[in-house]
């Protein structure tokens, strides 16, 4: 049972691998974050190729496809990214003859042996050092220092053993993973939800195949990767995104298939209030445009027409579910969307202040037209060093939202 | 009426889910003949029929009334006639998303139990997906039974009432994911261990309420193969939202104050009342909003054992 080890690096497996076949892809291997953004434009260009079989797609490692690996702490070595391309994920690998790799088995956990050493007897004063400078040297080469229970000796070899060896996990992106990743590396961009409230979320919002479902997401995408997840290419989402640009960011180390992405409609707040008039679209015939021309227009008409029918398809309303995440408050984002969701759907808002819901919720009881709205809380052990004291919390008009006649 | 789509108008034969209060609610299934009788009176199912779901229908002593809300997984877990210890939200919610659960994940659970969880697996892992589910009890079996097939549920879930711990669930390379809620999971891992995609990566969930049992489940999943074994436990708190008044000292002065003026003032007029001093005495404070939680709370339910399943290699 151990938590210790941490989601390194994203590695994006890209088309640029793909063409560089059998040559050393040193000093590429493993793209930070930050990184990925060189990628992205290649990313687009090969969004149209997806695999057909999306199910038993996913637990091999494909070429174009976004991959996290699992690394040591300490120093890493160099490995040729051909090498695990088509092979299952769950296994790791070990370093050899500089680049090479190998399956190596996985050992679960070894069996500690219990002993009476305990640090009853430990105290803090230099006059009790019963151990001689030899002692010493010979227990620093051994790596062990001080008395130590067996338990903590097996976690300090594991420790040891994490920092210097050259393993290396290939871990697939899944919803948990990605979590994982973004969780401890930036958990600001994903407004440090945890994988437990994003869970509850998804279930008390009964995310699932055939549901038309509003989502408002500032958590750069997670929430929306969820939903799309769980939806499964059947049904629709709208996603409301801030500024003008959506920012999605996490979907795409999902590695949704197409099918998934075409279940997702994008607005932004502007385009979500009928009063914003858009700017009509100047149609123009075809005929009298280069061919430039015509491509720059095709996308802007294509874009045009998105938007509209993503208004539309708002405006008409029915949808079965709300779920937020957003800087904004749910209050206004209430009042805004819901003459849009039917009778007896739920409702569930997240955010890391428990305040901002309290106020909601005081909002929800008022208004008569939402029932049993509830704030709940929820911990995951062993979290305590994981989530940093910071809890979440939630509301949830589990219920649902009453016809408005009554 | 399926809990694998919505719908919104109720019809005969829809399952509804009465909402009186929170911690009361009743599933029934509408049959124009038949009326439900709680302490707020009297309510006709046939006044049910053609509302629209989350409608609000008065009983018909006018005494009281209740809201028809759609029947979800999770309104069930609430209302299911509990023949065994069900799974609550907070767990049910992370094993789905730890074992990776989506539409057209291949599931085995045992036991089934009521049948609740068997209905949020379905939910998640519909349209195309499937669940195996085992039950050794035989009339808990034809119970779930009737109810996957009630709750259109049952071209998704194949469930079969058999001894798990002596002759195994029998099935071979099929699935993606294995819940065992048993009393004795050890018993039945090796024979899980077979019930996975062999050249896939899976996972498993032991679900057991006591320390001693995770013990002997960690063991056995290590010495079946399965890495990645961890534990967890989820915990659910709700927050109890309060509006109250906050006074200031000088309130408390004003009502010593207060107190005095009127015992001396019935000292003086012998007992006769006067308004002028309350009023004078009385101003609103502000209101807070505040949140606690409850005073008694559900705590632990159950430990979560986790382990990753690793496809077989060709050497």
């Amino acid at each position: 049972m151990e938590i210790d080890q941490s989601l390194s690096e994203i590695l994006s497996v890209t088309t640029e691998i793909n063409k560089d076949i059998d040559k050393n892809i040193k000093g590429k291997k493993v793209k930070g974050v930050e990184e990925v953004e060189e990628v992205e434009e290649i990313e687009e260009e090969v969004d149209i190729e997806v695999l057909e079989e999306e199910e038993e797609d996913t637990c091999y490692i494909h070429d174009n496809q976004y991959v996290l690996i699992l690394l040591p702490s300490g120093k890493f070595g160099v490995f040729h990214t051909n090498d695990i391309i088509g092979k299952p994920f769950g296994h790791s690998y070990e370093i050899h003859d500089r680049d090479k790799i190998k399956i190596i088995r996985n050992v679960a956990f070894r069996e500690v042996d219990e002993t009476d050493a305990n640090n009853k007897e430990t105290i803090d004063d230099p006059s009790k050092q019963k151990l001689s400078y030899e002692d010493i040297e010979q227990l620093k080469k051994d790596g062990l220092e001080g008395q130590k229970t067996e338990y903590s000796k097996a976690k300090y070899i594991k420790r040891k053993e994490a920092k210097f060896s050259r393993v290396f996990t290939p871990v697939r992106p899944t919803l948990y993973s990605v979590w994982e990743y973004f969780h401890t590396k930036n958990p600001s961009k994903i407004r440090e939800m945890r994988i437990d409230s994003l869970s509850q979320m998804l279930t008390l919002a009964n995310v699932r195949a055939y549901s038309k479902m509003l989502v408002i997401d500032d958590t750069q995408g997670l929430l929306i990767s969820g939903v799309l997840e769980r939806l499964g290419g059947y049904g629709v989402v709208i996603g409301i995104h801030d500024g003008e640009n959506h920012n999605f960011d996490i979907m795409r180390y999902m590695n949704f298939s197409k099918k998934i992405y075409n279940s997702l409609r994008i607005l932004s707040w502007q385009q979500v209030f009928k009063e914003e008039i858009q700017a009509p679209f100047n149609y123009q015939n075809e005929s009298n445009l280069s061919e430039k021309e015509l491509k720059f227009y095709h996308r802007k008409k294509a874009n045009y027409e998105r938007i509209e029918s993503t208004r539309e398809l708002l405006f008409k309303g029915g949808f079965d579910g709300l779920l937020i995440a957003s800087q904004y408050q749910p209050e206004s984002i209430l009042e805004t969307f819901i003459p849009y969701l039917r009778g007896s759907r739920p409702i569930v808002i997240y955010h890391i202040n428990k305040e901002v819901l309290m106020n909601t919720c005081v909002h929800m009881r008022i208004s008569r037209i939402y029932l049993n709205p509830t704030i709940t809380e929820s911990r995951t052990h062993p979290s305590m060093s994981t989530s940093g004291g910071v809890d979440f919390e939630k509301i949830s008009s589990k219920r649902a939202k009453l016809n408005k006649e009554d | 009426m399926s809990f694998l789509q919505y719908k919104t108008y109720i019809e005969e034969g829809d399952l509804v889910i009465a909402y009186i209060t929170r911690e009361n609610m009743m599933p029934l299934v509408v049959n124009p003949t038949m009326t439900y009788n709680n302490k707020f009176g009297t309510f006709k199912h046939s006044d049910m029929i053609g509302k629209e779901y989350g409608s609000k229908i008065s009983s018909h002593n006018g005494r009281g009334f209740m809201y028809l809300l759609h029947p979800t997984p999770e309104l069930w877990t609430h209302v299911v006639p509990h023949r065994t210890q069900i799974l609550y939200i907070a767990d049910i919610s992370f094993i789905t998303t730890y074992l990776d659960l989506k539409p057209g994940s291949i599931v085995l659970e045992s036991g089934t139990g009521s049948g609740s969880f068997s209905h949020s697996l379905t939910r998640t892992i519909a349209p195309n997906g499937h669940l195996y589910t085992f039950e050794y009890h035989e009339e808990r079996a034809k119970a779930a039974k009737q109810d996957f097939e009630r709750h259109g549920l049952s071209d998704l879930i194949t469930i079969e009432c058999r001894d798990v711990y002596k002759s195994g669930f029998e099935i071979t390379d099929t699935v993606h994911a294995v819940f065992l809620d048993l009393p004795a999971p050890w018993d039945a891992i090796a024979s899980a261990k077979r019930a996975f995609k062999q050249r896939r990566i899976g996972r498993i969930c032991c679900f057991s309420p006591c320390i001693e049992q995770v013990q002997r489940t960690c063991a056995s999943l290590n010495e079946n193969g399965f890495v990645e074994i961890k534990m967890f436990e989820c915990l659910i708190r709700n927050q109890e939202v309060h509006t109250i008044p906050i006074y200031t000292v000088k309130d408390a002065v004003s009502k010593i104050k207060a107190q005095q003026e009127k015992k001396r003032k019935r000292r003086e007029q012998d007992g006769e009342k006067d308004h002028t001093t309350k009023s004078q005495h009385k101003q609103e404070p502000p209101n807070l909003y505040v949140s606690k939680t409850p005073t008694e709370a559900r705590g632990h339910t159950s430990y979560l054992t986790f382990a990753t399943f690793l496809p077989i290699l060709d050497e």
